[in-house]
């Protein structure tokens, strides 16, 4: 059903005063880095936005996405943008809806034609047509391209929709893709993660609500506002890293004493998301800061990158495997010419002889 | 396959293996050619092959006195280059962790920052070396095509290196793995110009040792 | 003969009668047959450093990088490149490496024979230990084979194929000595079917250093040792070294090796020169395969020895000495400290050059170079280089053990308009003998 109240209207019914509205659209501008005017115009465009229809499918996903979504931390306020975003269906939550849910899908679809946004988390298996995954019956590949045909936008969820994800990494048995290698025609944000930062998801919602339009992208289509910089740069380890004090294992003296874990297979230099800054559980901490290096998690193909505990200056492939076939060539080639040229001049001494003796 | 895995995957691998190739394949055409034999009666007492072969490698490591003036510049520099680049190559805690990967041995690294300081005297170094080549009339009428490149290829990993720490010109991952390639073609024009020098200047001093020592001549 | 200049304008001189291609040919195979694995190396192994030349009074003088001592050997460098390195058949295939021509041989042989007295300071400076000198002694043996040689080199190689010795045939020998022991009144043995010693000369002794036929027969004779000289093997300085011509240089060590096993001498005596030391005493072994069953002393070292035992005794003539260091016999040789024992029993004080032993500039005469004309503005030049440290030494005499050392020394010095005199080390020995 289409709510036609707007938020600032829906807020003032629950009690929300303007000046606790002002402050919360300033946390989400300074969030998404936006320059300080940004804040009133999130603040008047939030107020005048009318409900976003938000249509979520789950495909090959583990619901760590969704899960991680509804555990954010956030300020009150966000349970009502929450709210407000009218949830026309969900996957998981509606499962047990069946029927029912899937014509609420397509109603929401027919009402809001142009104007709605699907929120996709999991990757799409291709392979055997599609079979791997289903949902009512019908393969996941038809239901996305069903789904995004009138879609305003599309955001991917979590790295398994932005990239392909754990189904996607090295056998990847079924066939499995990422959103944006089957959705070539409309808007697509991703904002990866295994799962993502809660605020990330939030943030970019509420940015395209007061806005209407996306948020900067970068070249992966990740929200340059939570996905701009790497955790390296951020994180609070660093001075370890430029000193050259790393811990060598778990729980040798440089763990303990905090020291940095590129040596354990930290991927923070190339890993580009939040988890530095805004941190998990509202600000409690991130792998790093409980002692385990970054895992890339928000990166395509984080999976295949030769293994968690595998440091970033290393060889992926065994190198010493072709290193004695490449000696043994070099052995038979250096003794080949080694060969050519005695012969030539052993050619020349006995030819020399030979006009000798003439 | 991006940039960066395929510098650390098929990149890598391949340029290792041509190292080894190469390096095996000029070394053993060398070795493998005849050794003329000195049948004349040393000076003293023999045989003292290996002997020679130290004390010459040894001498050689620093000019006689007559010749240290016209000299040291480039003996000076030369050190200042090569002792620089084994501390970055060697001492360096990420280097050390691929030397670890493919070796199995490790060891104690320098603090980063000093490494870094290193690393930009080396390259300081390199570029001085290039312009003495450069203006050194001797030099212009004797160098090749070979020792820019050698140059180049040096210089690359050098300077590649420095711009992954500062981070400057592009994403860190970029620069990684620019950093990267830059030593894969290092290691793939290594053994086909004259970074062979490497293995083949403890042979030449060692044989013109041996001659001498031969001789009862110092060299 | 024919002196020729090439297109650049070097000049040069051809000998013979072969085709450019024949030429070209002929000095490609002879590279090829000098090439081993030490030479190998050593070519591999420039890194293009330049050092040499600082090494070198050529171009320490004449600032010119064409004298450069790696230089001199590129073409020699190219053939090796071509036809003989681990990656030659790639270089050829890919033409990676062009092949070696004729003009540029001919441009060459001024940098391997004028402007190179292969006397081996370069090996010394050469961080990676490259013997340059040796590379272009071998260098030179492609050279001859082209016929690529100044024509002074190739008259002596005509008249030393012809009369076993540059100068002097054979039947002159004993004439030459006899004249000696008359005029200086020494009794000189020639000719003895047998003796312990046999004593042998180069060129310049049988020309205007006579007197050291006689200076060391009247030693010899002190010593009361049973020595000879020999018509049939006398001329120890061996041009084939020098010019290139392999043949000849083991056809003129064998003819006086042989000679003296076949008089059954235990030792081999050499004259005060230097290239004969190189040829005699660390390349005679090569054509026997093993090292020939006789003794081969240099005059230095046999005085020294001499000296040293008590074999003779000299009287100390006081004074102050400087001594050039013959580059094949000290840098090259080994014998540093022998000459300097002598002078020491002689009494002298030493001066040393500021350069001396096996750092000494080399007089500018060795490896052919006293004997083209061609070369002497450039040997000039370099002789400023020696002139300057014996004046710097300050002492009163200046002494060296070559003969042909003394010859260009003493050109050099009448050039300079120096009046100071070279002196040789056997002369001061057998003129100040004790108890005469």
């Amino acid at each position: 059903m289409a709510e036609t109240r707007t938020l600032g209207e829906l807020l003032v019914e629950r009690g929300v005063s303007r000046r606790a509205f002002l402050k919360y659209s300033s946390y989400l501008a300074t969030l998404m880095a936006l320059p300080p005017s940004a804040a009133e115009a999130m603040a008047e465009g939030l107020a005048k936005a009318r409900r976003q229809a938000v249509i979520w499918l789950s495909f090959q996903e583990c619901t760590g996405c969704t899960e991680s979504l509804t555990r954010a931390f956030s300020p009150t306020l966000e349970d009502l943008i929450f709210n407000f975003i009218s949830l026309d269906y969900h996957h998981t939550l509606m499962a047990v809806s069946g029927e029912a849910a899937e014509n609420a899908r397509l109603q929401s679809m027919a009402e809001n034609k142009g104007k709605y946004i699907v929120m996709v988390d999991g990757s799409v298996p291709m392979k055997d047509g599609g079979v791997y995954s289903t949902i009512a019956g019908r393969t996941n590949l038809e239901t996305l391209r069903e789904t995004a045909k009138d879609a305003f936008a599309v955001i991917s969820v979590g790295t398994c929709a932005a990239f392909g994800g754990l189904p996607h990494a090295d056998p990847n048995p079924t066939g499995a893709v990422a959103i944006q290698d089957i959705v070539k025609d409309k808007p697509v944000i991703n904002i990866p993660g295994c799962p993502p930062i809660p605020d990330a998801m939030t943030g970019t919602v509420a940015h395209i609500l007061s806005f209407g339009k996306l948020p900067e992208l970068d070249d992966l289509k990740r929200p340059k506002a939570f996905f701009g910089e790497t955790i390296h740069d951020r994180c609070y380890r660093r001075p370890f890293y430029q000193r050259g004090l790393f811990a060598k294992s778990f729980d040798d003296e440089g763990a303990r004493k905090g020291w940095c874990l590129y040596e354990v297979g930290c991927k923070g230099p190339i890993t580009y998301n939040a988890c530095a800054t805004l941190k998990w559980n509202g600000g409690v901490s991130f792998p790093i800061q409980s002692g385990h290096g970054c895992l890339g998690c928000s990166e395509p193909d984080f999976w295949d990158k030769g293994g968690f505990y595998r440091p970033l200056p290393t060889p992926l492939a065994s190198v010493r495997e072709h290193v004695t076939e490449a000696a043994a060539a070099g052995a038979v080639l250096g003794g080949a010419a080694a060969w050519l040229a005695r012969s030539s001049q052993n050619a020349y001494k006995s030819e020399t002889k030979k006009s000798e003796e003439a | 396959m991006d940039l960066l895995e395929f510098a650390r995957g098929p990149a890598l691998q391949v340029s290792l293996a041509i190292f080894v190739f190469g390096v095996i394949w000029r070394l053993l055409g060398l070795l493998l050619l005849p050794w003329r034999k000195d049948h004349s009666a040393p000076r003293g007492t023999a045989p003292y092959a290996v002997v020679a072969v130290l004390q010459a490698n040894l001498r050689k490591m620093w000019p006689h006195k007559t010749f240290v003036k016209a000299t040291v510049f480039q003996f000076v520099n030369g050190y200042v280059m090569h002792v620089g680049l084994a501390i970055v190559v060697l001492l360096f805690a990420p280097h050390i962790l691929f030397i670890k990967s493919l070796f199995g041995v490790t060891w104690p690294a320098l603090p980063s920052n000093v490494v870094y300081a290193v690393g930009a005297i080396t390259l300081f170094s390199l570029i001085a070396g290039l312009l003495h080549r450069l203006t050194s009339p001797v030099l212009q009428l004797i160098s090749r095509t070979d020792d820019y490149i050698s140059w180049l290829v040096t210089l690359l990993p050098v300077a590649t290196g420095l711009l992954a720490i500062i981070q400057v010109g592009a994403r860190y991952e970029t620069l990684l793995a620019l950093h990267i390639l830059s030593i894969c073609l290092f290691f793939i024009w290594f053994p086909f110009g004259k970074l062979m020098h490497a293995f083949t200047f403890v042979l030449s001093r060692g044989a013109t040792g041996v001659r001498f020592k031969h001789r009862g001549a110092e060299l | 003969m024919t002196a020729r200049v090439t297109a650049s304008g070097a000049p040069y001189e051809v000998q013979g009668e072969m085709s450019e291609k024949d030429r070209l040919s002929h000095a490609m195979r002879t590279f090829l047959r000098e090439f081993g694995a030490s030479a190998a190396i050593h070519m591999e192994s420039c890194v293009r450093c330049g050092m040499c030349a600082n090494a070198c009074h050529f171009f320490i003088t004449m600032q010119d990088p064409k004298y450069t001592p790696i230089y001199k050997l590129r073409p020699f460098e190219q053939a090796y490149q071509r036809h003989f390195g681990p990656f030659a058949p790639i270089y050829r295939l890919f033409g990676l490496t062009p092949n070696v021509t004729i003009e540029e041989l001919e441009e060459w042989q001024r940098f391997l024979y004028d402007s190179c007295n292969m006397c081996g300071r370069c090996t010394l400076a050469c961080p990676m230990g490259i013997d340059i000198a040796e590379l272009v002694k071998e260098a030179r043996h492609g050279m001859y084979a082209a016929g690529l040689v100044p024509d002074r080199l190739e008259l002596m190689d005509r008249t030393t194929k012809k009369w076993g010795s540059p100068a002097t045939p054979p039947e002159d020998f004993a004439d030459i000595v006899n004249e000696a022991a008359e005029k200086y009144g020494v009794k000189i043995n020639v000719d003895l079917p047998k003796a312990d010693i046999l004593v042998t000369v180069a060129p310049a002794e049988l020309t205007e250093h006579t007197k050291a036929l006689a200076d060391i027969a009247k030693i010899l004779n002190r010593m009361g040792v049973s020595w000879t000289y020999s018509s049939d093997g006398f001329e120890a300085s061996n041009i084939g070294f020098i010019n290139g011509d392999v043949e000849l240089q083991e056809k003129m060590t064998r003819k006086i090796i042989d000679r003296a096993i076949e008089i059954g001498a235990r030792t081999l005596l050499l004259p005060e020169c230097g290239h004969a030391y190189g040829a005699a005493r660390w390349e005679s072994a090569r054509w026997y395969g093993k090292q020939p069953p006789i003794r081969i002393l240099h005059m230095m070292e046999f005085l020294a020895e001499s000296i040293n035992s008590g074999a003779i005794s000299v009287k100390p003539i006081g004074s102050t000495a400087s001594f050039h260091d013959p580059c094949q016999v000290v840098r090259r040789g080994g014998l540093k400290e022998q000459p300097r024992d002598v002078l020491r029993a002689l009494g002298f004080e030493i001066k040393e050059l500021a350069d001396h032993g096996p750092l000494a500039f080399c007089c500018g005469g060795g490896g052919g170079v006293v004997s083209c004309a061609r070369a002497d503005p450039l040997r000039n030049r370099a002789f400023e280089i020696k002139r300057r440290q014996v004046e710097d030494a300050g002492a009163e005499r200046f002494v060296t053990g070559c003969g042909q050392c003394r010859i260009t020394l003493t050109m050099g010095a009448k050039h300079a308009k120096w009046d100071k005199k070279t002196e040789s080390l056997l002369e001061l020995v057998a003129d100040n003998l004790e108890g005469e």
